[in-house]
């Protein structure tokens, strides 16, 4: 029988380990943007509250929005935008939690083309999605993520009211940017 | 149990717990950026049939009201309801200088009526009740500017064709659907005279408005007023109608039987009987953003 000091030591080695080499990177204020390009009325939404984590050893990203923060520069599209379209109050966040395609290996002043595969959730809907972006990693401690996607709203089920026609487009354009730290 | 061996189970626990507590919680956890969320579009707009609302202003934005009220329905379809008849038409324009106060000008065509107002939000209700309402208050101060030459020596003063209103409303969202506000108000006419297009001859008027939202979709409701009078016989305002949002606009059409758009005229009489005196009214709230655009 394996003795009790034997499996304490090895789960205390297995726990240290991962510790010791956990490759993870978060941040707390990634910026998040929106931009909607319609016909005679183009806007954008903006956030800096975008929080995230990626972890290289179990290459994991997970990464979420509160929808509250996002801001267009007009107050009352921001109330109707939560109030209407995304209703912040049933489903306060935007979600991404997936893993790179490639790979975690990035060297220390590369930058590498990566694409993210995952579950994207928003307005309680869950689909998922491919994300096409390049993660840089400044130093060991720190990197940079910047990737793109478009979001149909239709498949979101957020409504587009029709008598507006103009003022929302039916796909908007995603843009995150942020500097991950361990 | 032996102690010792409880000792150990839970000190290997507590290690097994950290050591794969990564694999379990791997994700970040879901928070919100702020925990007391103030509670939005308690209305559609700054105003409601005919009374301003708890609803505020951004710093900065300029909301501009022109609603209409027209002559009865009673008078058939040869008067398309009431509307060849003429419309009393009120221009309302309202700033606001921070989050929680604006002030305002209105014009009526009725009596010719000017109408400086300002609006201060005290309270905001909040998602998690903490704060259970919103309670603003509105001050106004108006002139009436007609030719009353006809009068000859007894035209009045200035001060004579002045008139003042006070308002405070409570507003609380009930359910994502229906909203309601209270609105204890009051009117003072300096000098009420029955040339002016009141019905009253006392000068303090004072009138509890109940407003009410229920909405049908997310850029549709049903609206109703009623504003019963508290300290004196004449016939109280009873309106409904409804809000539509479009294109940044709030579109509000109802029946109402009072021709009247602000508060002091409002509270003075005037009133049709409710069903056959009901009159059309018509705004359109636009609200602009001022200053820099991001």
């Amino acid at each position: 029988m394996i003795g009790y000091r034997w499996v304490l030591f090895i789960a205390l080695l297995v726990s240290f380990g991962l510790n010791a080499n956990a490759q993870t990177f978060k941040t707390e204020n990634g910026q998040a943007e929106f931009l909607s390009k319609a016909s005679l009325l183009e806007f954008t939404g903006e956030s800096d509250q975008l929080q995230g984590l990626i972890d290289l050893d179990k290459n994991l990203l997970d990464f979420y929005l509160d929808l509250n923060t996002l801001k267009t520069g007009v107050g009352l599209r921001d109330r109707h935008m939560r109030d209407n379209y995304l209703e912040t109050k049933k489903f306060p966040f935007a979600e991404f939690t997936g893993e790179i395609e490639e790979g975690t290996e990035i060297p220390v002043g590369q930058t590498k083309n990566v694409t993210a595969k995952g579950k994207f959730k928003i307005h309680g809907v869950e689909r998922e999605i491919v994300v096409p972006g390049t993660l840089k990693r400044n130093s060991a401690n720190e990197m940079v993520l910047d990737a793109s996607f478009k979001v149909l709203l239709e498949d979101y089920d957020i409504e587009i009211p029709r008598v507006v026609f103009y003022e929302l487009a039916e796909e908007q354009e995603v843009t995150i940017h942020a500097t991950l730290r361990r | 149990m032996n102690p010792k061996f409880f000792l150990k189970s839970l000190i290997l626990t507590a290690v097994l717990v950290s050591a794969f507590s990564d694999f379990v919680f791997a994700q970040l956890e879901r928070r919100l950026a702020s925990e007391t969320q103030e509670v939005e579009l308690i209305f559609h707009a700054p105003r409601h049939l005919n009374l301003l609302t708890v609803e505020p202003l951004d710093e900065g934005t300029l909301h501009f009201a022109i609603m209409h009220t027209f002559g009865t329905i009673d008078s058939g379809i040869r008067n398309l309801y009431g509307i060849d008849n003429g419309a009393n038409i009120q221009f309302s324009f309202e700033y606001a200088f921070s989050n929680k106060f604006s002030l305002g000008a209105a014009r009526s065509s009725r009596d010719k009526f000017y109408n400086l107002f300002g609006r201060y939000h005290i309270l905001k209700q909040t998602q998690d009740d903490k704060m259970p309402f919103s309670l603003s208050f509105m001050g106004a101060a108006g002139i009436n500017t007609n030719d009353y030459g006809f009068l000859m020596e007894n035209a009045p003063s200035a001060s004579e064709r002045s008139s003042f209103a006070a308002q405070l409303m409570v507003g609380r969202k009930f359910t994502d659907r229906i909203s309601f506000q209270l609105s204890p108000t009051m009117a003072y006419f300096v000098d009420p005279r029955p040339e002016y297009f009141i019905q009253g001859s006392q000068n303090l008027y004072l009138a509890l408005g109940f407003s009410g939202k229920f909405k049908i979709t997310g850029k549709t409701s049903l609206t109703a007023q009623y504003i019963p009078n508290l300290n004196n016989d004449l016939r109280s305002n009873l309106g409904f109608g409804v809000d539509v949002e479009a294109g940044g606009h709030v579109f509000q059409m109802y029946f109402v039987t009072s021709p009247y758009l602000n508060e002091q005229y409002l509270l003075a009489g005037g009133n049709g009987v409710p069903g056959e005196e009901f009159r059309l009214g018509f705004n359109v709230n636009r609200v602009f953003a001022t200053g820099k655009r991001r």
